[in-house]
């Protein structure tokens, strides 16, 4: 029972933190990323090659094989992301905009998908990486049942960290700006702004979150393979911050309660419907594509809406109560 | 009367061009927008740029702002040669612009639609976010109140909460002028300031423009409404068919017959035929 509290605490926090990531891209700076998964696959495989041991004799193919300690095989694993978005960006977000992007996105996560398959050398293929070794389990004596309750906690801190840091990002006039060319990239342009490399910038914090994600994931269950991070995946953290609220941090851990944890997580724990195996996990699936067409239909805002006016609460706005308000049909002397 | 030499011999006080456009010309599949238009636009003084509907005027101002990038010719900022820049370093520059059809940050409030304006701020350094914290609140500090003057003196600080998107038509105009002044431009290009606004409003905004004058601004923009032009734009310039057809004062410009042919003779014949 504890193993599957602290599991579905895990997904919580960790999509949590997928879910800000993807809130900086999209819900900020208006690109539409469906190849998120890919990057949350880059975070997850590099994690895993920076803390296993070299290759050799361990029946799996891959690269590096540094045997990192956590964290830093973890932060390693999001600017590899992050690395990763540098150059997508570079080469997609300069040309393209909107749907034309999101095509191109979502054909290099396929791409990405289909390399990281065949390509064994790599990542080991359609097997994946396994066997990668669990934070502080030796220093801390920690069995398989009490790393789960420790390391939903060491995701739980990560998630608060990162929640803190993107929450100041967002607040700040660079998430000002972020909005701004959101809401109309010709107008920030005539301002000033420099629209790609903004959107790189917003691209790039995303992407290490993506990293951060998928570094967990892979520490958590000790195992990560190309069934984990399907394009079709991308859709769930969009279903995550849709539901929760684009634009709101409190959304997209509301997002991931409700989606990540208690529809698509919960069920896998229930009991299965005997003569249909696998039933429940394809009837989640649907359930998921009904919340989000629902939520879009009634509630696009999500549950918990952005906030208008997140910058430049210094109180200067509150101190001119008493100033007086100009008549709408006043004409100063020309 | 053609070309940007007529804009001095006809001006008593001779001034510097600020943004002069040589030649321009852009095509879309064959149609000529903008068909080697070139003009003057003297420092500190209000210019009019007037002509036919599909005479080139939002194009040329779209290319003069950096928003396309026209075929050939030049445009220059004082001494630097922009021709093709992209907006943003354009803007830089100080050349800031409205749009035709409002351009508000939907999203923003009326008040973070201002504090979004000035370029190349601090606090869009992350390095400055997280490291220079103080720097960035200060400076955010002075932005703030700056915008809350401006949004004063162009009477939407009531409306400084609202988000932008719920601003009315008029209401939209006002905030695109009053962003663009946030951004302390040396040159403003206004598209159509006037358009669907009703008259009172028009009568203000034509006092905000004069007033931008008094403060050094050059302002070069497209109207429609002569009246405006008559009483707050020094000179005029005359765009017809992607070319310019002329420059000047108005009142000169009544005379000239290719002029009244191509443009006031088009608004009289349309107001007979109504």
């Amino acid at each position: 029972m504890v193993y599957y509290v602290f599991t579905l605490v895990f997904f919580l926090f960790d999509y949590f933190i997928l879910a800000m990531g993807l809130n900086i891209q999209y819900g900020e700076a208006g690109i539409l990323n469906f190849a998120y998964i890919g990057f949350v696959a880059i975070g997850a495989y590099f994690t895993g090659v920076f803390a296993l041991p070299s290759s050799t004799g361990t029946g799996q193919h891959y690269i590096l094989g540094l045997g990192l300690p956590f964290p830093i095989n973890l932060l390693l694993g999001g600017l590899a992301a992050m690395c990763f978005a540098f150059i997508v960006a570079l080469i997609t977000l300069r040309r393209l905009r909107t749907d034309y992007l999101a095509i191109v996105l979502i054909s290099l996560s396929l791409v990405l998908y289909d390399f990281c398959n065949n390509f064994v050398s790599l990542f080991n293929g359609a097997d994946g990486l396994f066997n990668v070794p669990e934070p502080f389990a030796k220093s801390l004596h920690l069995s398989t049942n009490s790393f789960i309750p420790f390391f939903a906690c060491v995701a739980g801190v990560i998630s608060l960290l990162l929640w803190f840091v993107m929450s100041r990002v967002m607040r700040a006039p660079i998430g000002r700006t972020f909005r701004a060319i959101r809401d109309d990239e010709v107008a920030a342009a005539a301002l000033g702004k420099d629209v790609f490399r903004m959107q790189l910038k917003s691209m790039l914090i995303g992407s290490f979150y993506a990293g951060i994600g998928g570094g967990l994931l892979i520490q958590f269950g000790g195992s990560f393979n190309p069934t984990a991070w399907l394009p079709g995946e991308t859709f769930v953290v969009f279903a995550v911050l849709i539901v929760g609220g684009v634009g709101n941090n409190i959304g997209a851990f509301v997002g991931a309660l409700l989606v990540e944890t208690l529809l698509i997580h919960l069920p896998a724990f229930l009991p299965e419907i005997p003569g249909h195996p696998g039933l429940i996990e394809y009837f989640d699936n649907g359930v998921v594509g009904v919340v989000l067409m629902l939520m879009l239909w009634f509630r696009p805002q999500g549950i918990v809406p952005a906030r208008l006016r997140r910058t430049a609460s210094f109180g200067v706005g509150e101190r001119r109560h008493s100033a007086p308000a100009v008549a709408e049909t006043s004409v100063p002397a020309a | 009367m053609t070309g940007a030499g007529v804009l001095d011999s006809v001006t008593p006080t001779q001034r510097q061009p600020v943004l002069r456009c040589e030649g321009i010309t852009k095509a879309f599949q064959g149609v000529h927008a903008v068909n080697g238009a070139s003009f003057d636009v003297p420092e500190g003084r209000i210019t009019a740029l007037i002509g036919p509907n599909g005479a080139g005027k939002t194009t040329a101002v779209n290319i003069l702002s950096g928003a396309m990038r026209c075929d050939s010719g030049r445009e220059l900022i004082g001494d630097t040669d922009v021709t093709n820049w992209p907006s943003h370093r354009i803007a830089r520059l100080g050349l800031m612009r409205t749009f035709q059809l409002s351009r508000e940050l939907g999203g923003l409030t009326v008040l973070e639609n201002l504090l979004a304006a000035p370029a190349q701020q601090a606090g869009e350094s992350l390095v400055n976010v997280f490291f220079r914290p103080d720097l960035v609140k200060r400076q955010e500090r002075a932005h703030a109140e700056r915008a809350l003057e401006v949004l004063e003196r162009y009477g939407l600080y009531e409306l400084r909460d609202n988000a932008a998107s719920d601003l009315s038509g008029g209401q939209k105009k006002l905030l695109e002028i009053a962003r663009a002044v946030m951004a302390s431009p040396r040159i403003l290009l206004l598209d159509e300031p006037m358009a669907g606004v009703n008259p009172a409003l028009i009568e203000r905004i034509g006092s905000y423009i004069l007033d931008l004058k008094a403060g050094g601004v050059t302002v070069l923009m497209v109207e429609h409404n002569l009246n405006v032009v008559e009483q707050i734009c020094d000179y005029v310039i005359v765009l017809a068919e992607g070319r310019t057809l002329a420059t000047g004062r108005l009142s000169e410009l009544r005379e000239n017959a290719e002029v009244v042919k191509a443009y006031l003779g088009e608004v009289i014949d349309a107001g007979s035929a109504r």
